[in-house]
């Protein structure tokens, strides 16, 4: 079966900072692959490569056959992009949106009037389609946003970090609609920072820091790499750098990583780690307030491939 | 179908813009009728400068001269005068006069001032009892009292110019008392007023009056052509093409705009090529430049009864200005990568272009521009569509507008295939 996206060693610099360097992985249709990594891994780099917006100083990529060097077109017309910036006229009703991007994508007549209602039904804005965007909530500019990539009925879909920035529910509702799309057959690449986002929407995940690709495989697969162990978060009254470095040397621990006065520690076995992270804390006037014990999880992952937590 | 699609959707937008609006055709209306009802809205009719009425009261208390008196076949208007402030009062009613003057006439000095100090008059004409006395009197001075409200400029000047030209002609008449006295060496009072008699015939009858004060322009080579009406038009015309320049940029910018929203990148995202998505972009700038100047030169018409000129003339140079303008703005913005930076163009170097290009009709009232002004002007594009303007509304034919336009065609291929090639560099 044909592979919906085929990403063959891409690089890509800006000067001297290399963004990208060597990313390669393969997305089946039908697909939620995920790229998960913090800000400044460079999957929006990646992304912006994949929707020919950038041009790859090495490698290629192939989107339902099509490559990104030689058939830009052909990628683009079986491609929504979902931008992580709310990319739409404020000026101009969701109608009036949806029906100039529709028209960009080479609808017309009837079937664009269809079809931007359908899409106002997907994203619950019937009601106040009428309204320039710049009346609506964070939430619901970025389910116009969404609603934009859907126009054509694309087979593949980027979503670059589609959640970033809005309320609880309306991130339920993205969430949501990136399953249906699933379901419906639709190839999704979704990029995210928020591990429990790609734990839930995922059949595949990559983890990227610093432009490379440092893990992939299906959630259960990357949990396997950091075993049986436990991650503990502490919380300290103090500064986290009075214990970081001794907390290091404990016998059990394997990772330490210090965010805001929270420290998270990968550990394997818990039970047997927390006293002597007690008494290491009690002699250095240090008092723990919180403690909280995690099954493995991506972000044990990140923190056992770096070095640092996913949000560092 | 896509470019016009792309063009539609940018000129919704700009004529959504309130602020794109009070710039397109709010600021430029504005600054011409600012000067248009500065001149009292001249440019209405073909009637001249207008001024106010001024009310002027006098109170002629001449009681006359020695014998004097002026047959009514030697005076101006045919009227027969006892005294020579009879005269002057005479001459102050004419109608010719009355859309200068409301004269109306007091007993006595005290009165007249009153008037004027009760704001009912403007000036107070008053007129001594030995005034005739004195002027007859070879070695006398004749002297009349103009009492003014100190806050009127004008009326008062036109009624002392009135007085001055009036008193000149006049003067005429007590030289040739004098030449005769010296002759004859008569003093007779009787001789005297058969002088000043003889005089007064002597002078040409008829639309005398009329020639005591001109407040027509010198003669231009349109007899007809009204001062203020032409220098209003001027300057609308002025600010229609400094506001197309401004329009044209500032309609321009949406890319730079576009780019930073990231709509342009998504546009690029779309099965959209390059070459359509800029050439709508461009498209809606010439557009958006030829529904403001259309708009400005209908309602300058409508509103301040601009004569453009012929229609022929008049598109070509349109047309020609909004080329310039549209690839103008393009030009600049392919220069700058942020709004940021657009901004400082759009307060700098349009003001400084624009200012350049009108110097002909900042100059206006000084006859000629400098000739430095002159090259100035035309190494900017706003320099020649002026010019271009100008000719037409000065009735030029098609042929004498040529050279306008092609400077004006020639400047915007220029502009338009550096912006082109700097935008698709920026975007490839």
């Amino acid at each position: 079966m044909e592979k919906a996206i085929d990403v063959q060693n891409l690089h890509k610099a800006f000067g001297e900072q290399k963004a990208v360097q060597g990313v390669s992985f393969e997305v089946q249709p039908g697909e939620i692959f995920s790229l998960l990594g913090p800000n400044g891994a460079g999957k929006t780099t990646t992304i912006s490569m994949l929707s020919c917006l950038l041009h790859p100083d090495e490698g290629d990529a192939f989107i339902l056959g099509h490559s990104i060097r030689k058939d830009a077109m052909g990628v683009k017309s079986v491609l929504g992009v979902v931008p992580q910036e709310i990319a739409m006229y404020e000026d101009m009703s969701a109608r009036e949106n949806l029906t100039f991007w529709g028209k960009m994508y080479g609808l017309r007549g009837a079937a664009l009037k269809t079809r931007v209602n359908e899409v106002l039904e997907v994203i619950g804005l019937t009601d106040r389609a009428k309204e320039f965007i710049k009346k609506y909530s964070g939430g619901m500019k970025r389910r116009v946003n969404i609603g934009i990539a859907l126009l054509h009925k694309p087979k593949v879909i980027y979503m670059d970090e589609p959640t970033v920035g809005i309320d609880p529910q309306s991130r339920r509702s993205i969430l949501d609609s990136v399953l249906k799309l699933k379901q419906e057959g639709t190839t999704v690449l979704y990029t995210t920072h928020y591990m429990e986002e790609a734990q839930e929407l995922s059949d595949h995940i990559a983890i990227m820091d610093q432009g490379k690709m440092i893990a992939s495989g299906t959630h259960a697969e990357l949990v396997k790499i950091v075993g049986a162990m436990d991650r503990i978060r502490v919380t300290i009254n103090s500064e986290s750098a009075k214990v970081l470095e001794t907390w290091k040397t404990v016998t059990g621990v394997t990772k330490v990583s210090a965010e805001d006065g929270t420290l998270t520690i990968l550990a394997d076995d818990s039970n047997r780690v927390l006293p002597r992270l007690f008494e290491s804390a009690a002699t250095r006037a240090v008092r723990i307030t919180s403690v909280d014990i995690q099954e493995p999880n991506l972000e044990s992952v990140f923190l056992h491939l770096t070095g640092r937590a996913l949000r560092d | 179908m896509k470019v016009i699609d792309i063009a539609i959707k940018d000129m919704t937008r700009s004529f959504r813009s309130t602020f794109a609006l009070i710039f397109m055709f709010g600021v430029p209306l504005l600054m011409t009728g600012m000067f248009y009802f500065m001149f009292g809205g001249a440019a209405k009719s073909d009637q001249g400068f207008s001024v106010p009425v001024t009310k002027v009261v006098v109170a002629n208390l001449d009681t006359g001269g020695p014998g004097f008196e002026a047959a009514s076949s030697a005076f101006p208007v045919g009227t027969k005068a006892h005294s020579l402030g009879d005269m002057i009062l005479t001459t102050l009613k004419d109608k010719s006069f009355a859309n200068l003057m409301e004269i109306s006439v007091v007993d006595n000095a005290e009165a007249a001032r009153a008037q004027v100090d009760g704001q009912k008059a403007g000036v107070a004409l008053i007129i001594p009892a030995d005034f005739s006395q004195r002027f007859s009197d070879l070695n006398g001075q004749a002297t009349i009292e103009l009492y003014q409200d100190p806050t009127l400029t004008i009326g008062p000047s036109i009624v002392r110019s009135i007085l001055s030209q009036f008193m000149d002609s006049m003067s005429g008449a007590r030289l040739a008392v004098s030449v005769v006295s010296k002759q004859t060496g008569s003093t007779d009072p009787a001789v005297i007023g058969q002088v000043v008699s003889q005089y007064m015939a002597s002078i040409p009858t008829g639309d005398q009056s009329a020639a005591l004060l001109d407040l027509h322009a010198p003669a231009a080579s349109k007899p007809a052509a009204n001062t203020v009406a032409t220098i209003v038009s001027f300057i609308m015309a002025g600010m229609t093409i400094f506001y197309a320049f401004f329009t044209g940029t500032s309609t321009a910018q949406s890319i730079i705009r576009e780019d930073e929203d990231g709509t342009l990148p998504r546009l690029f995202t779309t099965p959209t090529t390059q070459t359509t998505i800029l050439g709508g972009k461009f498209l809606a700038v010439g557009l958006t430049v030829v529904v403001q100047m259309t708009v400005l030169l209908i309602l300058g018409r409508l509103i301040f009864g601009i004569q453009w000129g012929s229609l022929l003339p008049l598109v070509l140079v349109t047309l020609s200005t909004v080329m310039a303008a549209a690839t103008f703005g393009i030009f600049m913005m392919s220069l700058l990568k942020t709004s940021k930076q657009a901004g400082a163009v759009l307060g700098g170097v349009l003001t400084v272009t624009g200012m350049l290009g009108m110097i002909k009709i900042f100059t206006m009232g000084s006859g000629s521009s400098p000739a430095w002004a002159d090259l100035a002007s035309s190494f900017v594009p706003q320099g020649w569509a002026v010019r271009g303007l100008s000719q037409v509304m000065n009735s030029a034919s098609l042929n004498e507008v040529l050279l306008s336009c092609a400077a004006l065609l020639g400047m915007s291929v220029v502009f338009f295939l550096v912006g082109v090639l700097r935008f698709q560099k920026r975007f490839a």
